[in-house]
């Protein structure tokens, strides 16, 4: 696997309070990725280490296999939107269009304006007055035009209403189809990522808890409901993430390579959305989480 | 870049044209009756022993008629205030604002350094910083130009009788200017990126400069090259201050406003001292009762009587340049470092 995004014990701290701490992760070439964290994950941090606007206070980052923002070259290589999806409000989409050109030695004219033209976003009008939807837009189409081989963004589409994000995603997906780019996507929306993302990181205070092409997840994890069990008794290769007890009931939700053999037990698939929330109530130290209910008795 | 940076500096550039332009129109349309008032003086042509009078009358004529002074003084406080308001706002936001609103992130992630981009925005503001305080500093110059003539002439009396060496004169002509305008800007321009706010930046930049320009002047500027000390005789002086205390004038307090023979020169201190070369402000006893009569020419002379002379420190005339470029050297130097700073930071800490 070539990682576009490779980062080994990154920390950044913010005078006592560590913001991302011994962060490893890989971030496969080629794929659009979805990372996926409560907040204060580190998320916002790991992907502004990654374009260079932070640097970090131990560790290392490689992204596209060079420092972050090292020069002129590498900054092309890389496309940001940040959070918010910030423009100049009182600069004209035009002149946010004439700023790509001029700044980027790589600029697509063409795709910028026929996507200014798709989205019938005025030309003349200033970006203060664009609507959140059409602003990150822009963002996006000034990203996309540099043609940069790794686009990152970081929750896009969080401020959005569900048309504009839907619309967001899918001109993003466009990109993808067209110009075959990687791209890093942070969002605490899962059915969001679901739509677009093929590889997923769930990163649970700084550390990566799973990983991996989004439908190995889904088939490898299953959803198990059958009489009451000490988790501890399940066979090897059978790893615990979730689990609640009733009197006479256990549901589990756990990971395995293999089928589920044991005639006990109901099998379900599970949704991307449960095993995201499975993974982020997990403790950090790896013991499943214990879901309580009422009446419970374990 | 330099072009993105032309674009987004537009606003700034319309506000200084009009603003110079406003100058302007004030000052062409005084100026030529400023001149032809001192055409009608008399003051061009005059026998030496005549210039002082007619240029004292010149500019008591100007000072009692009040709009040629007011106007002056605008002209003054408007060069003085411009490198202020540059800082605040063109340099503390150049940086700060892009933090606030986060377009920092736009701007850096094109494919150009943030050492590039800062140094195109520095040049580009920097510059124009430079260039519109001294239009302003070249434009008050001319107009000020005949009451320029009669200071130097010897021309005093008045609060317009300011020679170039004082504080409003000497920060407002000559090329100091640039150098105010280069520090208050990259002064704006190092706090925004320090603060990341720009109203609090506006409000640190402005207490600096406040800070630095009363400073200046006040404790720096004097001290530049060490002073010269000389100590005349007290009839020799004519251009006096002399003021009494205590009981029948016990003490006195003699200042000098000029120096015989050093036109132009800067007085920094001078003082009284008695016939033993030790400073004093005691009035010779013999010396108290000529103070009822309330002569200041009878003090003078009872006092010259008895071996006061008068020490005083001053700068040369001749050294008006040296003090101009040291000054302006000093301002760009330190609108330097802080520029370093500010690329050193943009690289390093910011987040």
């Amino acid at each position: 696997m070539t990682a576009v995004i490779q980062a080994s014990g990154l920390g950044k701290r913010y005078r006592r309070t560590w913001a991302l701490r011994d962060c490893t992760l890989a971030i496969p070439e080629g794929r659009v990725t979805g990372l996926v964290g409560p907040n204060g994950a580190g998320k916002t941090t790991l992907l502004r280490l990654a374009v260079g606007m932070l640097t970090p206070a131990c560790g290392t980052i490689a992204v596209l296999g060079q420092s972050p923002a090292a020069g002129p070259a590498q900054l092309a290589r890389v496309g940001f939107v940040a959070q918010d999806t910030p423009v100049y409000a009182r600069m004209t989409v035009a002149d946010h269009l004439r700023l790509g050109a001029w700044l980027n030695p790589g600029w697509d004219d063409d795709l910028a304006r026929r996507r200014i033209g798709q989205l019938g976003l005025d030309p003349k009008q200033r970006a203060g007055s664009l609507s959140g939807g059409q602003r990150a837009q822009l963002a996006l189409t000034l990203a996309l035009a540099k043609r940069p081989e790794l686009l990152i963004l970081d929750e896009p589409v969080a401020a959005l209403d569900p048309l504009a994000r839907r619309e967001f995603l899918q001109g993003l997906m466009e990109a993808v189809a067209e110009h075959g780019l990687s791209i890093v996507l942070s969002s605490h929306l899962v059915a969001d990522l679901e739509r677009v993302c093929d590889y997923l990181i769930v990163l649970v205070a700084s550390r990566v808890q799973i990983a991996g092409e989004l439908s190995a997840l889904l088939g490898s994890h299953h959803r198990l409901s059958g009489p009451r069990r000490d988790p501890g008794t399940m066979p090897t290769g059978q790893e615990v993430i979730q689990e609640s007890h009733t009197d006479k009931q256990s549901n589990l939700l756990i990971r395995t390579d293999g089928p589920v053999l044991d005639p006990a037990w109901t099998v379900k698939p599970v949704s991307l959305e449960d095993l995201v929330l499975a993974y982020m109530s997990r403790a950090a130290d790896g013991t499943p989480a214990r879901r309580q209910r009422l009446g419970a008795v374990s | 870049m330099i072009r993105l940076s032309l674009l987004q500096f537009r606003v700034q550039a319309i506000t200084a044209a009009a603003a110079l332009a406003a100058f302007a129109i004030l000052l062409a349309t005084t100026g030529p009756h400023l001149a032809s008032l001192y055409a009608a003086s008399g003051i061009s042509g005059c026998q030496p022993a005549a210039c002082e009078h007619l240029a004292s009358n010149f500019l008591q004529q100007l000072y009692t008629a009040g709009t040629y002074w007011v106007l002056y003084l605008l002209g003054v406080m408007l060069i003085l205030l411009t490198p202020a308001v540059i800082g605040l706002f063109w340099g503390a936001p150049l940086i700060a604002r892009e933090q606030e609103t986060g377009t920092s992130a736009l701007a850096w992630n094109q494919s150009i350094t943030r050492t590039r981009w800062l140094a195109v925005k520095l040049a580009v503001g920097g510059l124009a910083a430079m260039a519109v305080t001294e239009a302003m500093s070249l434009m008050q110059a001319w107009w000020a130009a005949p009451i320029g003539r009669a200071v130097g002439l010897g021309g005093g009396g008045t609060n317009l009788a300011m020679g170039r060496f004082s504080s409003l004169v000497f920060a407002t002509h000559g090329i100091t200017p640039l150098g105010y305008a280069a520090f208050a800007f990259t002064l704006g321009v190092t706090a925004g990126a320090l603060i990341q706010r720009t109203v609090p930046a506006m409000a640190v930049t402005l207490a600096i400069f406040a800070a630095v320009q009363i400073a200046m002047p006040l404790w720096i500027r004097p001290n530049l090259f060490p002073a010269r000390h000389t100590i005349v005789a007290i009839t020799a002086l004519d251009n006096i201050s002399l003021q009494q205390g205590g009981l029948n004038g016990s003490h006195f307090d003699l200042g000098a406003l000029n120096l015989p023979g050093q036109p132009g020169a800067w007085l920094l201190f001078s003082e009284a001292v008695n016939a033993a070369g030790q400073a004093t402000s005691t009035t010779p006893a013999a010396c108290t009762a000529q103070a009822d009569e309330n002569s200041t020419p009878a003090v003078m002379a009872c006092l010259a009587s008895h071996g006061f002379r008068e020490a005083i420190s001053y700068q040369p005339a001749s050294r008006y340049w040296a003090f101009q470029w040291t000054e302006t050297g000093i301002y760009l130097a330190a609108a330097l470092a802080l520029a370093g700073y500010c690329f050193r930071r943009l690289n390093r800490r910011l987040s």
